[in-house]
């Protein structure tokens, strides 16, 4: 925390205005004798998927040993909040600004705003659209998540009948993209018929309504079920039960690796893959720290091929870094599950 | 300054329980006076130029609202529909000054006004006319707003917004940002309305006793269904200050929007029955949920214990009010 006076607070306010030179220096120089300040703005901590990130985050090496403080602004699942956000973060000073984007195009301004006041803004899990605005960013191919999603379900329906897909909350990336890697996948299997579309907003309990409906609408013509994230997709998996049906039947597929869903897994009742958490918040936090320390810091996260991981560090001065996906089989699910435990 | 009470002087309240009412209610300015006091101590960067234009823009949308909602509950009414409505005079605005399709802001500031009154209006209408509960005829239109704006903007944000237009969401005046302004705008005549105008004397005549307001020759029903025409504009304008602001127009936007502008009216002392209550105090009321939210951020605080924080100063304020009214 910042101890000076508020006139040198005020100066150094003007100062980053004005000058970029200024400022890099007053960073560098509070980075020596002080812990480099990170702020995470973050989706909404009600779902498991942010709050799997947060507790990661806040396991980083780097909090414990004093090398830096975090601080998590929950985003509340609003654009303007997380705007509003940006800009305490600025009046605040921090060095280094970890962004979950609620939205992809709103996303863009608040960040434009940071790298006019030369404070780094790495992206992390969800992107905003013009990514050359960050100084970095980690995620897992939301592309490849789709078409890992669409093709678990046609492998397990034999590449042909009838699939309903349910989306994420409209206009946000992983969205855009899981979508855009279904519809990829689905172009290969032209008798595979797609009975119905629609969002529910990443939501557990609206999807569970929706599939409650398709099923009655559609009754015993849908073959799998195609979520775009493992929320939505336990949501389907209990309407399917609710209504029924034998789940062994409806091919269900989700994506995060939430805790239900590797159970379902478990039960042979779906199938998931993991988006690693672990790798997603500590690599940001690696990456903010290269930026405000500088070369001679070395990465902690077990995610780095410098640390015995999978993921190249290059040094951590790569603008994209993207973290593989981890396929959920009745192999590791108790590893996974184990895990979850202690996160 | 002092408030309206028109409610004490009809029911002709003994001096000591008046004199409770304004301890109470000056009580609220003299909190908000302490919780700022000691956010400047407790943080080093809270009492910035920086921090606190920041908490006053983020602070307005909010103030907009709860203006509003103070001229709909001064007539005893509630709204519960001003989050979709801001949301719907969004995404209509939004789409009136896209890259491809670049109206003058103007036009689409005065479509956001217009469509946020006109849902506003229907609002006025079910209430005044066909005597339809304000609660019930203001949740159906929660859903009706929220419907109309994913089917105006097929459930799809709307970006690429034109940099004039995003202007009135970022942009400054004389040092100021532009949302801090409008605020400013609206608070003052909303206030010099209800203090100083034949209109506020009357809308505080209806919420206080609309039967000897409509014996006394005041057209009680148009005065309310003006409430909901104005608290409808005041959305839309509120929508127009959050599409500029988030740099796209947003379906989801507002989502729960109604419950922190009736929180400010309440902090700041305004009756739910009606006739009692000042703009003034709202003002403080947003200025305390404003600041809470940005002191709780700047100390690291989690927002699980923000939303518990929030509520228990929304049942206090109203506690602390009937506690003094029933002493005396």
């Amino acid at each position: 925390m910042l101890m000076s006076g508020t006139t040198r607070r005020r100066t150094l306010a003007i100062l980053s205005g004005l000058s970029l030179a200024a400022m890099g220096w007053s960073c560098q120089t509070e980075a020596a004798s002080k812990p480099a300040r990170i702020v995470a703005i973050v989706q909404s901590l009600d779902t498991e998927y942010n709050v799997l990130w947060a507790n990661a985050a806040k396991a980083h090496p780097a909090l414990s040993d004093g090398t830096a403080t975090l601080t998590i602004l929950d985003g509340r699942m609003d654009a303007l909040n997380q705007s509003n956000q940006f800009d305490t973060a600025l009046s605040q000073k921090f060095d280094a600004v970890i962004f979950i984007p609620v939205d992809i195009n709103a996303g863009n301004d608040p960040v434009q705003r940071a790298k006019s006041a030369a404070v780094p803004v790495i992206g992390s899990n969800t992107l905003i659209s013009n990514t050359s605005l960050y100084a970095s960013y980690i995620n897992s191919d939301d592309v490849q998540a789709g078409s890992i999603l669409a093709k678990s379900v046609l492998d397990r329906i034999g590449g042909k009948g009838n699939v309903v897909i349910v989306e994420g909350m409209i206009g946000q990336s992983a969205q855009v993209q899981r979508l855009q890697g279904i519809q990829e996948t689905l172009k290969a299997y032209p008798t595979v018929k797609v009975l119905e579309t629609k969002t529910a907003n990443w939501s557990r309990a609206e999807a569970q309504s929706l599939v409650e409906n398709w099923i009655t609408e559609h009754h015993g013509e849908i073959n799998g079920v195609i979520a775009e994230n493992d929320e939505m997709a336990v949501g389907a998996l209990n309407a399917v039960k609710a209504q029924g049906l034998d789940p062994a039947k409806v091919a269900i597929a989700g994506i995060d690796g939430i805790t239900d869903a590797l159970l379902a897994v478990k039960r042979g009742e779906s199938t998931s893959t993991l988006q690693d958490a672990d790798a997603q918040a500590q690599g940001a936090i690696d990456l903010a720290l290269r930026k405000v320390i500088g070369e001679g810091y070395a990465p902690r996260a077990a995610v780095w091929d410098v640390n015995g991981g999978k993921l190249a560090w290059a040094g951590g001065t790569a603008q994209h870094y993207s973290v593989p996906w981890i396929p959920v089989t009745m192999q590791n699910v108790d590893k996974l599950l184990a895990m979850r435990k202690s996160q | 300054m002092s408030i309206v009470t028109s409610k004490s002087r009809v029911s002709s309240n003994t001096l000591a329980a008046t004199i409770g009412h304004y301890l109470s209610t000056y009580g609220i300015v003299l909190s908000f006076v302490i919780l700022f006091v000691v956010l400047s101590f407790a943080n080093p960067n809270f009492l910035t130029s920086i921090n606190l234009l920041n908490v006053l823009r983020q602070l307005s949308i909010n103030g907009i609202l709860a203006i509003g909602m103070t001229f709909v509950i001064l007539t005893g009414g509630i709204d519960l529909s001003i989050g979709s409505i801001l949301a719907v005079a969004g995404v209509v605005t939004g789409s009136l000054v896209t890259q491809q399709d670049p109206h003058n802001p103007l036009i689409a500031a005065l479509a956001a006004v217009g469509v946020g009154a006109a849902f506003g209006a229907v609002n006025g209408a079910l209430i005044s006319r066909f005597r339809v509960p304000a609660f019930v005829a203001t949740l159906g239109m929660l859903s009706i707003a929220r419907g109309s704006t994913l089917l105006y903007s097929g459930g799809r944000p709307i970006p690429n917004l034109t940099p004039e237009f995003r202007w009135l969401g970022n942009g400054f005046v004389a040092g100021l940002p532009v949302p801090i302004i409008v605020f400013a705008i609206v608070f003052v005549l909303s206030w010099v309305v209800l203090r100083f105008s034949v209109y506020g004397r009357w809308l505080y005549a209806v919420g206080g006793n609309s039967r000897s307001a409509r014996t006394s020759g005041i057209p009680v029903r148009t005065m309310i269904f003006s409430a909901y025409v104005i608290m409808g504009a005041l959305a839309g304008l509120a929508g127009l200050v959050l599409t500029a602001r988030t740099t796209s127009a947003l379906p989801q936007a507002g989502l729960g929007y109604e419950l922190d502008a009736i929180a400010a009216v309440v902090i700041g002392g305004t009756s739910l029955s009606g006739g009692v209550g000042s703009v003034f105090f709202t003002l403080i009321g947003a200025l305390i949920i404003g600041t809470i939210s940005n002191g709780l951020d700047l100390m690291g605080v989690s927002s699980y214990y923000q939303q518990i924080i929030k509520g228990t100063i929304i049942i206090a304020a109203v506690l602390i009010d009937r506690m003094r009214n029933i002493d005396p």
